[in-house]
């Protein structure tokens, strides 16, 4: 799910960036700092919409560095447990298949995938059900559902299932 | 970011909730600080370990909170997952693959060269292999673990090269495509890499009878580099790479990692000491030593293959002998009623093949350094020779060093093959006798 929230945060900048330029290099040096990255509370900050307020800076003994406290908007992406995510598949095997939404990491385990669908190995390794009519290999499109998640610095990990009505391919990339 | 638009949560009564977790967010926003750029690095840990916790405690809320808007708003059905009967077979980003429970600890084996993150049981990988071997032997394949140092290609450094060698600097293939190619320069890793003559004839017809696996002592960059040249398309190893960081024993290389039967196992290495477990599982492969630096690794004192602008022939080469061995072992395995596939073992089938190369053979030793005797016997035995001690009329061959011993004279009056120990050791490596008159003792040998 995204989220449209003000986050603050307090930037250190070295005096040679000071100057008429000063408000461009904090803007420039917080997304550097911030977008892709990911915190449990937060999720992922997808990207950074505007800037609210900069406080006034404080001088660093000794160091010469200024601290300023920026507050800004941005966008996140947490995933939710119960959340329906359309994702796209990276790899698949015979323990199920890995797939991709933006930043988040998902593994829908084989136990996960309907009972009608068969692995099948070879140069393209792919589940498919008996009468062939659904196929899900690398790059498909899926709708499933994330049954657990966990936010780490740098990455998002779910567990998803497509066993449940409505869920599975929504887009066979050999059709398009 | 395409998932912006197109994400199906974006229900009209899913915008209760996102107002509900924007308050959530706001109301503890002194939190928001902990980005903060702290200079005293102790502290700062010490604070986010804190509000790590925290965070812990909210999300739980947050979860359990959406699951029931979700429930109640979107009348979404119950998974059919039962989290109490879960036996957790394995783990994804430390939660169950099964039922998505966060899981304590670090149990069962990681499957890192399949993805980072990713843990199974004994169990499950029992169950995962016992589904594989059907599918697999209904395909009619095996499978096959491949080294790649001195197996399928021959590494050096750059610096190691020697004067001699210089020249291949400027002899290498181009990267752009590499499926033409056998000698490269990778830059970037301070490295050339000669592939074996025969290697990608090899790799094509092996795909058609094995599932195959690169297993390396080399560590996981190397080995995704060395994939790329060897399988440039990416159409046998997918995801079934293995390096050291991804073995559960140091210096050893197991089946343990490979979600395959154990009795449907082919290992080809030079190295037989790293496959302690698996020996009869394993095909030990000559070395191939392109580069000097390999040559002096392993305490020869002659000219590499590079120095001598020569190399492996591509029809006589170790890869080539091989192949027919895999064929060999392969059809046999598949031979005759389909019925009781599972139950067979290719270590048997590898293991009667073997003994077909010197079967009719009468084996004695002359003047052998003690400490090799062992070996060699137990290689001529495994090849199905016949190993004697003493002379009799029997004996068909006599192995030695010393032309001038009394075993030895008794073979050329007697018109007995008399030839080099080095005779059975490249029966060993290519699973086929080899012709005597190579590798006869003369008397001007010594
Ligand atoms: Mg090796
Ligand atoms: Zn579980």
């Amino acid at each position: 799910m995204f989220f449209h929230i003000v986050l603050e945060r307090n930037m250190q900048l070295h005096p040679r960036y000071f100057g008429r330029n000063l408000r461009d290099n904090l803007v420039s040096k917080l997304m550097k700092d911030v977008e892709g990255t990911c915190s449990g509370r937060h999720g992922f900050v997808v990207a950074v919409t505007g800037i609210e307020n900069i406080g006034k800076g404080l001088i660093r003994d000794g160091t010469g560095f200024v601290t300023f406290p920026v507050k800004y908007q941005c966008v996140v992406f947490r995933p939710f447990k119960g959340e329906i995510l359309e994702a796209v598949v990276t790899m698949v095997n015979k323990m199920g298949f890995f797939a991709e939404a933006g930043p988040v990491q998902i593994f829908v385990s084989n136990h996960l995938i309907p009972d009608d669908m068969e692995f099948q190995s070879g140069d393209i390794p792919n589940y498919t059900t008996s009468d062939g009519s659904v196929k899900i290999q690398k790059d498909s499109e899926v709708r499933l559902k994330i049954i657990g998640t966990r936010v780490d610095a740098t990455e998002i990990f779910c567990i998803g299932t497509i066993k449940d009505d409505f869920l599975g391919v929504i887009n066979d990339p050999t059709t398009v | 970011m395409s998932v912006v638009t197109d994400s199906p949560v974006h229900s009209s009564s899913s915008d209760d909730f996102a107002a509900y977790i924007n308050a959530a967010l706001d109301a503890s926003s002194p939190e928001a600080l902990s980005d903060k750029d702290v200079e005293n690095q102790d502290e700062f840990e010490s604070v986010s370990r804190i509000k790590r916790r925290k965070f812990e405690s909210i999300k739980e809320t947050e979860g359990s909170t959406l699951e029931g808007t979700v429930k109640d708003n979107l009348a979404v059905a119950e998974t059919s997952v039962e989290v109490d009967a879960c036996t957790h077979p394995g783990s994804f980003g430390n939660m169950c693959i099964r039922c998505g429970q966060k899981l304590d600890g670090e149990s069962g084996v990681t499957f890192g060269y399949i993805h980072k993150g990713l843990r199974l049981h004994d169990a499950e990988i029992s169950r995962l292999r016992n589904t594989d071997i059907k599918n697999l032997l209904h395909h009619k394949k095996l499978y096959l673990i491949l080294d790649l140092d001195h197996t399928l290609l021959n590494s050096t450094h750059l610096g190691h090269l020697s004067s001699e060698e210089l020249h291949l600097l400027n002899q290498t293939d181009s990267l752009e495509d590499v499926s033409k190619g056998s000698i490269f320069k990778l830059e970037f890793m301070h490295m050339m890499t000669k592939l074996r003559p025969f290697v990608r004839t090899f790799l094509k017809e092996a795909s058609e009878m094995f599932e195959m696996y690169i297993y390396t002592m080399g560590d996981r960059p190397y080995a995704l580099e060395m994939a790329k040249l060897l399988d440039p398309q990416g159409e046998y190893f997918n995801a079934k790479i293995i390096s050291r960081d991804d073995g559960t024993q140091k210096h050893q290389k197991g089946l343990d990692v490979v979600l395959g039967q154990e009795s449907a196992v082919l290992i080809l290495d030079d190295t037989e000491h790293a496959w302690m477990k698996h020996k009869d599982n394993l095909i030990v492969m000559e070395r191939y030593h392109f580069f000097a630096s390999s040559c002096r690794q392993f305490g020869f004192n002659c000219k590499s293959l590079a120095e001598l602008k020569n190399d492996e022939n591509e029809n006589e080469g170790a890869l080539t002998k091989i192949l027919e061995v895999l064929k060999q072992v392969h059809s046999t395995f598949f031979d005759g009623l389909q019925e009781d596939l599972v139950g067979r073992d290719v270590r048997q089938v590898l293991k009667s093949v073997r003994k077909d190369v010197l079967s009719g053979c009468v084996i004695v030793f002359s003047r052998i350094i003690h400490s090799a005797l062992p070996t060699l016997q137990k290689m001529a035995r495994q090849m199905g020779a016949t190993c004697l001690a003493e002379l009799d009329p029997s004996v068909t061959h006599v192995v030695g060093t010393d032309a001038g011993t009394e075993k030895s004279r008794w073979a050329v009056k007697e018109n007995k093959f008399l030839v080099h120990p080095r005779w059975i050791e490249a029966a060993n490596y290519f699973w086929q006798k080899q012709p005597e008159e190579n590798f006869a003792l003369k008397k001007k040998h010594y």
